[in-house]
């Protein structure tokens, strides 16, 4: 055996290489942040929740997949249709728990730990920061939300009896689909970070999540009333709100089932809140870490 | 003066009517700077500008030519910092946290993830690298705390009482630490109210008094200038102490001793010579200049 070699001081060298900025470290951040929601390079113990939940949301998807499948041969019985992709796109239990988990585990242990001194004395600002957490849930609960409508999807592609009229059939559902979970996906992580970077208790921010978003349906749904023309107090139920988007997605307008349904220009109403509530979500974030720059 | 790797300039920072740092100005070359003060002296909002996370009142700060206020993401892509209190997260392991804060400082992944091993490695926690942070003890965590600070390759790093919290072996071990990050091109400076860590490892100090600059300078230069010699004459220190000022040395009684103004060798022979025509007894003669508090204590009167 040769017994040549170099021989390298581990304990320090200078780095020399490429040195990313504000974007780098923007998207480092965003990284570890999905890294740290979904439990990974953390104890099993972190990771049971997300998938679990993530399994919980997935099984509509595969009861239907699974229906389809046991009943593709048989003569004289319909295609079951046990959840649309329309429908799929909707906030399940599974996903307001989802949220009100990771949404706190992304910020509280920052400000709770003392780890934002240390975060921001990298190239980054206060918005950075916000967009990284941001850019992070949302694309948590996107992945949370499409992942199943993958399942869905696929498996009605192979369960059918023709695939390629399957596919061409439901071409619309190729951007439709991802549209209206970009837009749910956006809008929960804005008001679920906004509501945690209130409080540096993940409990506390966890439980004030699910309180707004069920106390103003509620509340909605009591100024609503019965009416079946629809009133525009139907815009206070936040847990509606991204519904009525991805109903203008999937419909081109308000659906009879909503509270808004019979509100002149409650299409535009709708949006028009949308953008209010991730305007003051934007803010309340903006505010909270402002003083990385002051 | 240009070419100095830290400069501050009239630096003044004001929170309302409370004035944190006034008109402080201090230059300083790379090496191992300690920053003395006691507890609200300004240090931290110190570091605070230094790392461009506040704006200063008046005044300016330069790091290695780059002016902090005009570019501090710039700044912060060379710098380290390591505050005084825990500030990682508990539930992550050292290794995790070290690449992510590497990251976090720009360095590609690949590169973070390996940087962060060598740097854990070199401060000793290679073996626990891979445990919980909230596992670590007290040393480990400002070990912890030192190599998520200089994983990204710094040229300054900024410390906040490194060795607070520290048993005496720990302190060893940490300041230690601190002395070799010179020899690796980084340089330090390192906020403390223990002047003798500073004594031991910092080149240069700074000592800030309710934020105004008390004195900075090399430190070796700091104690020469304020050497004194202290002789103990017996009980007729009042006689010596007259003798002293006629001949124009600056002479008083300190707890029953004779302290006297030492400019070099000439002001012993002096002093010898006044004592030997006044027949006084002289039971010692010793070297006062040995301590930073010294420095602290006569320059802090002096700006009073």
């Amino acid at each position: 055996m040769s017994t040549t070699g170099a021989v390298y001081d581990r304990s320090y060298r200078p780095y020399e290489g490429p040195r990313g900025g504000r974007r780098e470290a923007i998207g480092a951040l965003t990284r570890a942040t999905i890294r740290r929601a979904l439990g990974l390079r953390r104890s099993w113990r972190q990771k049971v929740a997300p998938f679990v939940l993530l399994g919980i949301a997935t099984v509509p998807a595969v009861v239907a997949v699974g229906i389809g499948y046991v009943t593709r041969n048989l003569p004289n019985v319909d295609r079951i249709a046990i959840i649309g992709y329309r429908d799929y796109v909707g906030v399940s239990s599974a996903l307001l728990v989802f949220v009100a988990i990771t949404a706190p585990d992304a910020l509280c242990p920052d400000r709770r730990q003392r780890v934002l001194p240390l975060i921001f004395a990298r190239p980054l600002t206060g918005i950075d920061y916000v967009l990284a957490k941001v850019g992070a849930l949302t694309a948590i609960v996107f992945a949370f939300s499409f992942l199943p409508q993958v399942v869905l999807y696929v498996g009605n592609l192979f369960v059918s009896d023709d695939a390629l009229g399957y596919l061409t059939g439901h071409l619309d559902v190729l951007w439709k689909v991802p549209a209206a979970v970009t837009l749910l996906a956006v809008f929960y992580a804005v008001l679920s970070l906004s509501i945690a970077s209130l409080s540096s208790r993940r409990i506390v921010a966890g439980a004030s999540i699910i309180g707004v978003i069920l106390v103003t349906s509620v509340v909605s749904g009591v100024l609503v009333g019965g009416s079946d023309d629809g009133s525009p107090a139907a815009l206070l139920n936040v847990l509606a709100l991204p519904l009525e988007l991805r109903d203008l997605v999937f419909l081109g307008r308000i659906a009879r089932e909503s509270g808004l349904s019979g509100v002149e220009g409650g299409g535009a109403l709708a949006v028009a809140s949308y953008a209010a509530v991730l305007a003051a979500g934007s803010g309340v974030l903006a505010w909270r870490y402002r003083w990385a720059e002051r | 003066m240009a070419g100095d790797f830290l400069r501050i300039e009239r630096l003044t920072k004001r929170y309302g009517p409370t004035v944190a740092l006034d008109d402080l100005s201090a230059s300083l070359q790379p090496g191992l700077i300690g920053l003395v003060g006691a507890n609200g002296a300004g240090k931290t909002t110190l570091f605070r500008l230094l790392l461009g996370l506040t704006k200063a009142t008046s005044g300016h700060v330069e790091i290695d030519g780059t002016d902090v206020a005009l570019d501090p993401i710039a700044v912060r892509r060379r710098l380290g910092y390591m505050p005084e209190h825990d500030c990682l997260p508990l539930d992550q392991s050292a290794a995790d946290v070290v690449s992510t804060f590497a990251e976090l400082g720009g360095l590609p992944a690949r590169v973070a993830r390996q940087r962060a091993s060598d740097v854990l490695d070199l401060v000793g926690l290679d073996e626990a690298r891979f445990r919980a942070i909230g596992t670590f003890s007290t040393g480990m965590r400002q070990r912890a705390k030192l190599a998520q600070a200089i994983v990204g390759d710094p040229v300054l790093v900024l410390l906040d009482e490194p060795t607070a919290g520290l048993d005496p072996g720990g302190r060893e071990e940490m300041l230690d630490l601190v002395s070799r990050l010179a020899t690796f091109g980084i340089s330090v400076v390192m906020s403390t109210h223990l002047l003798d860590d500073v004594a031991r490892v910092c080149d240069q100090v700074v000592m800030i008094d309710a934020g105004r600059l008390v004195v900075a300078g090399p430190t070796a230069a700091l104690l020469a200038r304020t050497g004194r010699l202290v002789l103990d004459v017996g009980p007729d220190t009042s006689t010596l102490i007259a003798a002293l000022g006629a001949r124009g040395l600056g002479a008083r009684e300190v707890d029953h001793l004779v302290e006297v103004d030492d400019d070099g060798d000439a002001t012993v022979d002096q002093v010898l010579e006044v004592i030997v025509g006044l027949s006084l007894p002289l039971y010692r003669l010793a070297s006062g200049a040995s301590s930073l508090d010294d420095v602290f204590l006569d320059h802090a009167a002096a700006a009073r």
